[in-house]
This record gives structure tokens, C-alpha cells and sequence, in this order.
């Protein structure tokens, strides 16, 4: 039973990869489709063709036949009406000898009719032994023919089959009975029936039939032939044109069709198709050279400002470590340039970096790296800041390595750049680094429970120079790119960069990374949301690297059970003296 | 004594600027503005250390830093204004020790031009083995097989600080910090094109290094005395 069943599944499998091959190769060959659908109206066409030709050769044989049967058949009742009515015979014995001298003498006579039978009425009370030169065949004489028979005086045609035994061939044939009646003396009306076989015409008929499936086997072959060479002729030239412009699809900008000579329709399609991939070809060399021009006005702009710019950087630095030489104005003078000019670099790094990935001209450098060993680094260097806003910076690391293919310095970059966002935008409150690996992606989410982003800043956020709060950015000193900048280095990458927020609740940033190149990111091995309420307790398991604001021992984990870690504690713990910077005084 | 750094740019003003920056420092500055001129200049003024800017007229700064390592070991530290991965480690290829982006801080350039000019003092003779090289520190000499191998003096502490703690792995920002004297995270770049060039000089075969051996992931570390 299991067998059956085994082997009922291996069937239907096969039949469905059967059917889908069939299928597949019915869609994609336009070939396949012409030559079936000719034949499946060719084979239609001479079916009806066959059928009629058929149908009205048998009929008019069968006619022709059977006028001859009844002109035949009514000279002979004739013949046979006048021997009965000359006849002295009046004896049983006589009528006896009579009646089967008379089937005789038709049986040997030239009639075309092959068996005779002299019935006598069944309303005759005194009547012969019925004779015939085959008595058998009485059965296959309906008792309707006899019925009808007796009731004209004309003749009664029938269409019968002789059973084989009273055939010469021994095989049925279909045959006509002619009944008619006769009047023999003293003993009053018989019935005289004639049985004529058919098969000649049968033969006829079928000999006829088998020329015609011939001759319709070959017209559709003809027909299946036919429309193959006639598509063929013009499905190639089209299928050629399909291969050579997926060519063209796939970058081969020089694929060309070969000249078609002569004026008609695939010459001309030919001739177009060259010219379309040839304007083609011309429109993209130009882009090319566009880009190519801008890539090289890109690095050209970036040398040409970048080293006055180098030379007043290092004059106004000069300028600067002697400013306690200088008079007040001229002192501030000194820092406000000092500190601005740090602002413009940045804004032009960035600038320039934005338009090296307008031009295309962006290059990943990858290595294998532990994106662990990069969200280390970057939460170590971002601590000063977080220590001057009083953030608490948490990292939640997974035990196995993040290893992945990346450009480390993008990476960090990217890294860099959220955390710092995110401690400048806490408020106070805590951030939590969160880095998730599996199988095909690594990720880092970066958490904060700041001010958050609205549905629609949400949308915004990566646009160029776009500022969550415009009042805040200035005292921030972003240069409103650094997303921007971000989400083209995680596509660099195949990777994703995607944010989350909701005002007063946070927001949270999300950098998924392939693994290795060619993978295709399906999901993210974090939540984009990150934790979803604030840091009640730092994560077990995990050293939570921890930022008290001040204190003898800063890498010291403080006791739990003494120090709230809910992050508020931590936040009005006391702050050391700001800074005294530019960002400060202008806030 | 002064060392002498010579400044290879055509942006005079900068040259200037850098002049007066050196010798606030204490440093002697040279200049030479194109690079069909910097190779005379360097064999005239024999300096300790050369700033090149990767932009020159006549020959660029790649060819300039080819023919003055063909001749000589001296520190050569670029001026670039491209970031771009092919430009910076074209250079770092073409011999150049370190690189320091335009726009740079004075200090930064300072630290950079002092890192390549400190010289190790050691306590007493110093000889190490690492894979089939031998080592003599205080004679700054390598040798294999009773021959030498030239090495530039960033090569050569390279190749010793790997060499002085044979058991221990170091990560590319280890070595930053070590040879180059970063203290934050910098381009590892600079590691894997000096580690490459270290190779050709040391390695017998550098495609199945013996010497200075790749840690996969994590960096490089000494091969085995033998």
C-alpha cells in the first residue's frame, strides 16, 4: 500500500515537473505556439472536410445502389408474377416443385441479388413450406418489412446486416432487402424477398475513406511543416533581436545585430534595432564622460580648497597659541576663527564626500573585521562627550564574533556618527549599543530616549542638511550630513540604514551589514526598535561599560544595589564644568 | 642638532606656512616647489625627513617618493588631499612611510614628523630571530643567511616590534600606535601596504610568508625563529 503510494507520489511529482516544462516551454517559445494552434485549426478544418466527403460519398454510392437494386428487383418480381400466373401446377407436390424450381431459377438467373426467399403470408391457412435458397435468412426479415410488404403492392426496401454465415466472405455485411408479393396460384399471396449485399459499395466506401485520412494525415503534416518554416523564418530574426538586446540589458553596450540586406520588415527592424543600440551606446559614453568629468572636478575642487585651506587652518593655529599676546577683541578674534575653521573642514569632508558618492566615484576597501572590536572603539571615543552631557552610554555586545566583510572606516564612521547623534540628542538619558549577529547580516542599533522623531522627521532624516531642531543644531555643530553621508556608506555596503522614533519615547538607528558580498539582506538580526524601555538594570552577562560623570575610579562598576542604574540617577549625578568652548557660549 | 625636514609642494604659501611652523618646532625647513627639482634638492640638502605633496608640477609626488626611496631610507611623509583608497595607497606603495590629509592641525603634523624622526635609544645590544632573519637592533642591521637586507627605518621598526614579542598577535591599531605613533584609530591601510613591502624585502617567498605572518581577522604577528 505504501508502495502504491510511494510510487503514485513519484508519478504525480514527475507529472507536475512534466506539465511545468511544457508549460514553460509553451511561454517561452512563440515558435511552439504558432505550429500548435496551425494545427489544431488544420486538424479541425479537415476533420469537417473529412466527414462531409465522406458522409456524401456514402450516400450517393448507397443511392446509385439501391436504384439499381429496385429497378432490377421490379423487373424480376415481374418475371416471376407471370411464371406463377402461367403455371398449371395445382397439386401440393406441384406448388411445392413450383415454388422451389422458381427459386431456382432466380437463384441462377443473372440478378445481381445474392439470396432469394418465397415467404407465404401467415393469414394463409393452407400454405407451402417457405423456401429459399438460403432459409436461414428468414430471421434477419423484420416482421415490419413483412408487415409492409404485405400492404403495397410495390416493393419494400430494408437496409440490413447479413450475419457472416450466409456470406460468401463469412464476414457480416451490410446488405438491402427488397420485399415484394406475389400471387401463386391456388395458394394465394406470397411474399418474395430479394436479399442484395452491399459489400462491393462497402469497399468502395472504405477504400475512399482511407485515401482521404491519407490525404488529410499528409495535408496537415504539409500544414505543421509549413507554418514551422514560415515562423521559423520569422521568429528567428525576432529571437535573435531578443538575445542581443538582453545583451544590450546586461552592459554589452557594442552588441549588434548582423546587416540585414533588402527592404523588408526585418531588414528594417534590424536596421533600427542597430541604429536604437548604437544612440545608446553614444548617450552612455556620454554620461560616462560626465561623470567621469565630475569625478575629476570633485578631486581637482577638493585639492584646490583644501590646501589654503590647510594653510590658513595652520596660520589661524599659529594665531591662535599666541592669542594671550593679543588685545581682547583681537584674542577673541583669534578663537572664533580657530574654532569655525574646524567647522568649515568638517563641512567641506563632508561635502566632498556626499559628491564622491553623487559621482559614483565612492570605493569600498573591505576587510574582515569583528564589528564588536569597531562599536568598542567608537562608545570609547565617544565617552568624553557623553561624560560632558552626562549620558549613560551602555553596549551590549553577543558572545560570538561579528565578523563581516566591511570597509572599517565607513563602518566606523557610520558607528561614530550615530552614537554621537544619539548622545547629543539623550537629553540626559541613557543610549544602549546593541550589536546582534546571525548567519547572513550583523547589526548595530543605537538606542537613546531623547527627544525622539515625529512619523514625518522620521522620513526626513537622512535628507541633506535636514536638522531635527534647528534652534539645537547650531550649538551641536553637525554639519546636517553626517546621515546623509551614513546611508550612502550602508548601501555601499548592501547594507541598511533605518531609523525609528516617536516623540518624547526615543529614537533608535539601525545599520545592518551583509556578512559577505552577495548576500541579500532579507531581515536584521536586531529589532529596530532596540530595547524597548529604558535600561532598568544594565544586561547580564554583559560588562556594561559605564560612565559616571566623575569620581576616582571612571571604569569602576558601581554597586547595584546602592546606585540606582536607571539611568536618571546617573543623569543628576553631579557634571564636571562644562567647557568653556564656543558650543557652550552659544547656547 | 636641528633635524632637517625638506618641504616638496608647489603651494607656496603653504610651504611658507610649514616653514614657520618647523621652526617654531625646532625643526630646519627646505623647500623645493615641483618634483623635477626634488630629487637635486634632496641629494643638496641631505635632510632627515621629507614632506611630499602627492600634487606637483612636472613629476608627482608617486614618482618623486620611487626615486628618493631607490636611493635612500629616509622618512618620507605625503601631503595628500585625496582620501581616496587608490591615490593614498598608490603613494604608500610608491615608498612614502605615513600620510597626513590636507587639511591637517600643525600639531598633528608635528607628532607625525617627530614620530618618524624618534629614534629607538636602547639600553644595551639588542639581537633578535624572527622566522630565518636575524636582527641586530642597536646596529640596525637585518641579515639573512650571513647577507643583509636593507630595510627603511620604518620597516625596520615594523619588523622589530613584531619581532620583540614573538608570542603576542598585534592588531593593525596596535601597530598604528607602536610604529606609527597613532594614538586614535587611523587608517590601517598604512599597515597592510608596509607589511607588504616589509615582506618583499624579508620574505623569501611573499605569497607564503614565514616571517611576518597574517593572523586572519585580527592582524599579524612574528614567525618562529628558526
Amino acid at each position: 500500500m505504501r508502495r502504491v503510494r510511494r510510487a503514485w507520489r513519484r508519478w504525480r511529482a514527475w507529472a507536475v515537473s512534466r506539465t511545468r516544462y511544457v508549460v514553460r516551454r509553451w511561454r517561452s517559445s512563440l515558435q511552439l505556439r504558432v505550429v500548435t494552434s496551425a494545427l489544431a485549426l488544420g486538424v479541425v478544418a479537415v476533420a469537417l472536410l473529412g466527414l462531409y466527403l465522406s458522409v456524401s460519398i456514402r450516400d450517393g454510392l448507397f443511392e446509385q445502389r439501391v436504384d439499381r437494386i429496385e429497378r432490377e428487383n421490379a423487373s424480376m418480381t415481374e418475371q416471376v408474377r407471370t411464371s406463377f400466373s402461367n403455371s398449371p401446377a395445382t397439386s401440393r407436390s406441384d406448388l411445392q416443385l413450383l415454388l422451389t424450381q422458381m427459386v431456382q431459377t432466380l437463384a441462377s438467373s443473372a440478378s445481381s441479388a445474392q439470396d432469394f426467399l418465397l415467404l407465404s403470408a401467415p393469414d394463409q391457412p393452407q400454405s407451402l413450406a417457405d423456401t429459399g435458397t438460403q432459409p436461414g435468412l428468414k430471421d434477419i426479415i423484420s416482421a415490419d418489412l413483412r408487415e409492409a410488404t404485405r400492404a403495397t403492392d410495390g416493393q419494400v426496401l430494408q437496409s440490413v446486416r447479413v450475419p457472416g454465415q450466409y456470406t460468401e466472405s463469412e464476414v457480416a455485411e451490410p446488405g438491402v432487402v427488397v420485399g415484394s408479393t406475389v400471387e401463386v396460384p391456388s395458394l394465394g399471396t406470397y411474399e418474395l424477398y430479394a436479399v442484395y449485399s452491399l459489400q462491393a459499395e462497402q469497399e468502395t466506401l472504405s477504400f475512399v475513406q482511407r485515401t482521404l485520412a491519407i490525404g488529410a494525415l499528409a495535408i496537415l503534416a504539409l500544414l505543421g511543416v509549413l507554418t514551422w518554416v514560415v515562423t521559423r523564418q520569422t521568429v528567428a530574426p525576432v529571437r535573435r533581436a531578443a538575445t542581443v538586446a538582453s545583451r544590450l540589458a546586461d552592459g554589452h553596450l557594442d552588441e549588434r545585430l548582423p546587416d540585414a540586406k533588402g527592404q523588408d520588415e526585418m531588414a528594417t527592424l534590424t536596421r533600427t534595432f542597430n541604429e536604437m543600440a548604437g544612440n545608446l551606446e553614444d548617450q552612455i559614453a556620454r554620461m560616462e564622460e560626465l561623470s567621469a568629468a565630475q569625478r575629476r572636478f570633485v578631486s581637482d575642487v577638493s585639492h584646490e580648497l583644501r590646501t589654503p585651506l590647510t594653510t590658513i587652518r595652520m596660520a589661524g593655529e599659529v594665531i591662535h597659541a599666541s592669542r594671550d599676546e593679543l588685545d581682547p577683541a583681537a584674542r577673541r578674534s583669534a578663537e572664533l576663527l580657530y574654532t569655525q575653521l574646524d567647522r568649515f573642514e568638517i563641512l567641506l569632508t563632508d561635502l566632498l564626500e556626499i559628491s564622491r558618492f553623487d559621482a559614483g566615484a565612492a570605493v569600498l576597501d573591505v576587510e574582515q573585521r569583528d564589528l564588536r572590536d569597531i562599536v568598542t572603539a567608537v562608545t570609547d571615543s565617544a565617552m568624553p562627550l557623553a561624560e560632558t552631557k552626562s549620558v549613560f552610554l551602555s553596549v551590549t555586545l553577543p558572545d560570538e564574533p561579528a565578523t563581516a566583510d566591511v570597509d572599517p572606516r565607513r563602518v566606523e564612521r557610520v558607528v561614530r556618527n550615530l552614537v554621537v547623534n544619539a548622545v547629543e540628542h539623550a537629553e540626559g538619558k541613557p543610549v544602549e549599543v546593541t550589536v546582534g549577529v546571525d548567519a547572513d547580516a550583523v547589526a548595530v542599533v543605537v538606542r537613546d530616549h531623547g527627544v525622539g522623531l515625529a512619523p514625518d522627521e522620521i522620513e526626513r532624516v537622512f535628507h541633506r542638511f535636514w536638522r531635527a531642531d534647528p534652534a539645537r543644531a547650531r550649538t551641536t555643530g553637525g554639519t546636517g550630513l553626517g546621515l546623509a553621508i551614513s546611508l550612502e556608506d550602508a548601501r555601499l555596503h548592501a547594507g541598511r540604514l533605518e531609523a525609528w522614533g516617536r516623540p518624547g519615547e526615543g529614537a533608535s538607528f539601525r545599520l545592518t551589514l551583509p556578512r559577505r558580498a552577495g548576500i541579500r539582506l532579507q531581515g536584521s538580526p536586531l529589532p529596530l526598535e532596540g530595547p524597548s524601555k529604558g535600561v532598568a538594570a544594565p544586561p547580564t552577562g554583559q560588562l556594561p561599560v559605564l560612565n559616571p560623570p566623575t569620581g576616582p575610579t571612571p571604569t569602576a562598576i558601581p554597586e547595584l544595589g546602592v546606585v540606582d542604574v536607571d539611568g536618571v540617577d546617573i543623569a543628576h549625578a553631579p557634571v564636571p564644568p562644562a567647557r568653556p568652548d564656543v558650543d557652550e557660549e552659544a547656547r | 642638532m636641528k633635524s632637517r625636514v625638506l618641504v616638496v609642494d608647489d603651494d607656496t604659501a603653504l610651504s611658507e606656512m610649514i616653514g614657520i611652523v618647523l621652526k617654531s618646532e625646532g625643526f630646519e625647513p627646505t623647500f623645493c616647489a615641483d618634483g623635477d627639482g626634488a630629487l637635486v634638492a634632496f641629494r643638496d640638502e641631505q635632510p632627515d625627513l621629507v614632506l611630499l605633496d602627492l600634487m606637483l608640477p612636472g613629476k608627482d609626488g608617486i614618482e618623486v617618493a620611487r626615486e628618493i626611496r631607490a636611493e635612500s631610507g629616509v622618512p618620507i611623509i605625503m601631503l595628500t588631499a585625496k582620501t581616496d583608497t587608490v591615490d593614498v595607497v598608490l603613494g604608500l606603495e610608491s615608498g612614502a612611510d605615513d600620510y597626513v590629509t590636507k587639511p591637517f592641525k600643525p600639531k598633528e603634523l608635528v607628532a607625525r614628523i617627530r614620530t618618524r624622526l624618534r629614534r629607538t635609544d636602547d639600553p644595551g645590544p639588542e639581537r633578535l630571530r624572527i622566522g630565518d632573519v636575524e636582527i641586530d637592533v642597536t646596529g640596525h642591521n637585518v641579515v639573512r643567511d650571513g647577507e643583509r637586507i636593507s630595510l627603511t627605518p620604518l620597516e625596520f621598526d615594523l619588523l622589530v616590534a613584531l619581532a620583540r614579542k614573538p608570542w603576542q598577535v598585534f592588531t593593525r591599531e596596535v601597530l598604528l600606535e607602536k610604529v606609527w605613533g597613532y594614538r586614535h584609530s587611523a587608517d590601517t591601510r598604512l599597515v597592510n601596504v608596509h607589511v607588504q613591502r616589509l615582506r618583499s624585502k624579508v620574505e623569501r617567498d611573499p605569497e607564503n610568508p614565514t616571517v611576518v605572518l597574517t593572523v586572519r581577522g585580527v592582524g599579524y604577528k612574528a614567525g618562529a625563529p628558526r
